[in-house]
C-alpha cells in the first residue's frame, strides 16, 4: 500500500473512505426504506403542486413527481443530496491532496525522491478520482440492493447513469479544490472558493426552473448537465457529460500547470 | 575539478527580506562543507533552490555538474536531503514511512534502512505522532542515507537530536566522507561545524561573507572566560597575558575574552586556589560582529 503516492493516499484515508461509503450506504437504504409509506400517498404530488414553486425550486428544482420511483429518487437524492454528499468529499480531498501536503510540510520530503512535480499531480488526482468513484459505487449499491426489496422498479443501468452523473459533477469541484490548492497552496482558501462556487452553482440550476429571468444561465452551471437532462429517467445525456468531463480536465491541467511552475512553501 | 554544487550569482528575492544575493557557492567533490548562518540567513532558501523547490530571480545553480532547473529529478536521484522544517507523516508508522519513501525513490536496499535506523536508535513501530522531535529528526536523517547518495544535503541535522545520537551522526558524516561523498550541512552552531567540517561558508543577510577553511577559523576561535577565586587576586597577575583582551577583576572573580589557546590563562589563574571555571563559546552573532562585521 506505500508503492506509491496513489496507493499511500488511499492508504492514509482509508478509515475516513470506509465511513463516507457506509454513511452513503446507509443514506440509500434509508431513502429507500421510506419509499413505500411514499408510495402509499398518491395525493403527494397534488401538496407539492400547492407549494410556492419558487419555494419548491430552490429544493428540488422543476420536479413536482414524488411517487413515482424516478421522481422520488431525483427529489431525494440525484437532484441534490447524493451530488451534495460527493462534491463534499471531494473537495475534502481535492483540496487536501496538494495544499494539504504543503501545509502540512510534508512537500519538502516527497520531492526530496526523484519525482516529478507532475507526477504528484498526477497520482492525487487519480487518487481523488478513484476515492471519488468508489463512493459513487457504495451509494448506487445501497439503491441497487435496496430497491428489489421495497419492490421499487427501477432500471439498473439508469441507476449506474445517474450515479455517474452525480460523480462526474463532484469531480467538477473537486478537481477545481485540487487545482486551487496547486495554486495558492492554501487549503482553506481552494475549500472556501471551491464550496461557495458549488453553492452558487446549485442555486443558479436550482433556481432558475421557477424564474424565468434566470434561464438563459443555467447552462453557467455544472449542475445543469448533471441534473438537467434527468439521467435516471433518460439515461445520461452525451453532451452535457462531456461539457462535465470537460471542465475535469481544464482544471486538471490547470492544476498541473500551476504546480509545476511554482515556488513551493517550506 | 568540477564542482560537486557550484552557484553563480544566484539571487532570489522575496520582497525586502529574506533571500540570497548574488550567492557564488562552491563545493568541492568528498569536503563535509558547513553553511553557517544565523536564523533567517538564507540558508534555508539556498538548499531549497539547489533542489528546485523554489527557482532562482536570476543566476543559476549546478548540482552534480547538471542544471537545478533542467535536470531537477537526476539530481534528486543522487542527493539525499533532509529538510530544515522537518514534518513527516503523522498518521504513519516509522516503518511505513521509510518504506514510502523508498519506494519512491526506488533502488533502496532494505537492510541498509534497518542498519541505519538501529544506528541512530529510531523507532519504527510507533505512529510518527507520538514521537518527539528527536525521534522524528532520526527518521529523516535514515531516508537521507539510505541510498547512500553521492551529495547529501543536510539543513540543520542535528535539531533537536540527543548529544549520544549527534556523535552517532558525527560518525556517519566522517563514514560519508571517507566513502568519498560530499556532505553540505546548514548550521547556526559554530562547535558543531568545527566538528565536522573541512570548509565553511558563512551567510549572513543573504550574501556569502567569507569561506574558510576550519582550521584557518578555529586559529580565531574566541572565548569567553569566566573563573572564581577562593580569595581575591591581584589584577596584575593577569594583565598583559597573550590573547587576552576585555579583562575584568574584581575581588575573587575574573571574566575576559580569549583568542586562540587558553594556555597562558589557565597558567597564571594556578597561580591561586580555583573554586569554579566557566568558558563559554561566542555566539555566532559574535563572531560575526568580531571578523565579519
Amino acid at each position: 500500500m506505500l508503492r506509491n503516492i496513489f496507493l499511500k493516499t488511499f492508504y492514509e484515508h482509508r478509515r475516513g473512505l470506509l465511513w463516507w461509503a457506509l454513511g452513503l450506504l446507509a443514506y440509500a437504504a434509508m431513502i429507500i426504506g421510506f419509499y413505500p409509506a411514499m408510495d402509499q400517498m398518491p395525493d403527494i404530488n397534488q401538496m407539492l403542486e400547492m407549494l410556492p414553486k419558487e419555494l419548491m425550486a430552490a429544493f428540488v428544482g422543476g420536479l413536482t413527481d414524488m411517487s413515482s420511483p424516478v421522481g422520488y429518487l431525483n427529489s431525494q437524492i440525484f437532484f441534490l443530496m447524493g451530488p451534495l454528499l460527493l462534491i463534499i468529499f471531494a473537495i475534502g480531498q481535492g483540496s487536501a491532496g496538494l495544499a494539504g501536503e504543503e501545509e502540512r510540510g510534508t512537500l519538502d520530503l516527497l520531492l526530496a525522491n526523484p519525482v516529478s512535480r507532475a507526477r504528484v499531480v498526477a497520482e492525487k488526482l487519480a487518487a481523488l478520482i478513484t476515492m471519488t468513484l468508489a463512493l459513487a459505487a457504495a451509494l448506487w449499491a445501497g439503491l441497487a440492493i435496496g430497491a428489489p426489496l421495497v419492490k421499487m422498479e427501477i432500471a439498473t443501468g439508469r441507476l449506474i447513469e445517474a450515479t455517474l452523473g452525480s460523480a462526474l459533477l463532484a469531480l467538477v469541484f473537486g478537481v477545481l479544490a485540487l487545482a486551487l490548492g496547486a495554486a495558492t497552496g492554501n487549503r482553506s482558501l481552494s475549500v472556501g472558493v471551491t464550496s461557495a462556487l458549488a453553492v452558487g452553482a446549485y442555486r443558479l440550476n436550482a433556481m432558475s426552473a421557477a424564474i424565468t429571468a434566470l434561464e438563459p444561465y443555467r447552462i453557467l452551471s455544472p449542475f445543469h448537465y448533471a441534473t438537467g437532462a434527468d439521467p435516471l429517467a433518460n439515461g445520461l445525456n452525451w453532451v452535457h457529460t462531456v461539457v462535465l468531463a470537460a471542465l475535469v480536465v481544464v482544471f486538471a491541467a490547470a492544476a498541473l500547470f500551476m504546480f509545476r511552475r511554482r515556488d513551493l512553501a517550506v | 575539478m568540477n564542482n560537486i554544487i557550484h552557484t553563480s550569482q544566484l539571487t532570489k528575492s522575496y520582497g525586502k527580506a529574506r533571500g540570497v544575493l548574488a550567492l557564488d557557492l562552491a563545493v568541492r567533490p568528498g569536503e563535509v562543507f558547513g553553511y553557517l548562518g544565523p536564523n533567517g540567513a538564507g540558508k534555508t532558501t539556498t538548499i531549497r533552490t539547489l533542489l528546485d523547490f523554489i527557482r532562482p530571480t536570476s543566476g543559476s545553480a549546478a548540482v552534480v555538474g547538471l542544471d537545478s532547473r533542467r535536470d531537477s529529478i537526476a539530481i534528486r536521484r543522487r542527493a539525499g536531503y533532509l529538510p530544515g522544517e522537518l514534518s513527516l507523516y503523522e498518521g504513519l508508522t516509522g516503518r511505513d514511512f521509510l518504506r514510502y519513501m523508498a519506494n519512491l525513490r526506488g533502488g533502496v536496499a532494505w537492510r541498509a534502512v534497518e542498519g541505519l535506523a538501529e544506528r541512530l536508535g529510531a523507532s519504527l513501530t510507533q505512529p510518527i505522532r507520538t514521537l518527539s522531535h528527536g525521534n522524528k529528526q532520526k527518521l529523516g536523517l535514515v531516508q537521507a542515507f539510505m541510498h547512500q547518495p553521492e551529495l547529501l544535503i543536510l539543513d540543520e541535522p542535528t535539531q533537536g537530536l540527543d548529544p549520544l545520537v549527534q556523535q552517532e551522526f558525527y560518525r556517519m558524516i566522517a563514514e560519508a566522507r571517507a566513502a568519498g561523498r560530499t556532505v553540505f550541512l546548514s548550521s547556526h552552531v559554530l562547535p558543531e561545524v568545527e566538528k565536522t567540517c573541512d570548509r565553511v561558508g558563512i551567510i549572513r543577510g543573504g550574501r556569502l561573507v567569507a569561506v574558510e577553511e576550519v582550521a584557518s577559523l578555529k586559529a580565531k576561535a574566541l572565548r569567553r572566560l569566566e573563573i572564581r577565586f577562593a580569595a581575591s587576586v591581584p589584577p596584575a597577575a593577569f594583565a598583559g597575558l597573550p590573547g587576552v583582551r576585555d579583562l575584568q577583576v574584581e575581588n575573587s572573580s575574573l571574566r575576559c575574552t580569549v583568542t586562540g589557546s587558553l594556555d597562558a590563562v589557565i597558567k597564571a589563574a594556578a597561580e591561586f586556589e580555583v573554586l569554579d571555571l566557566t568558558s563559554q563559546e561566542p555566539s555566532l552573532e559574535e563572531i560575526f560582529l568580531a571578523y565579519y562585521a
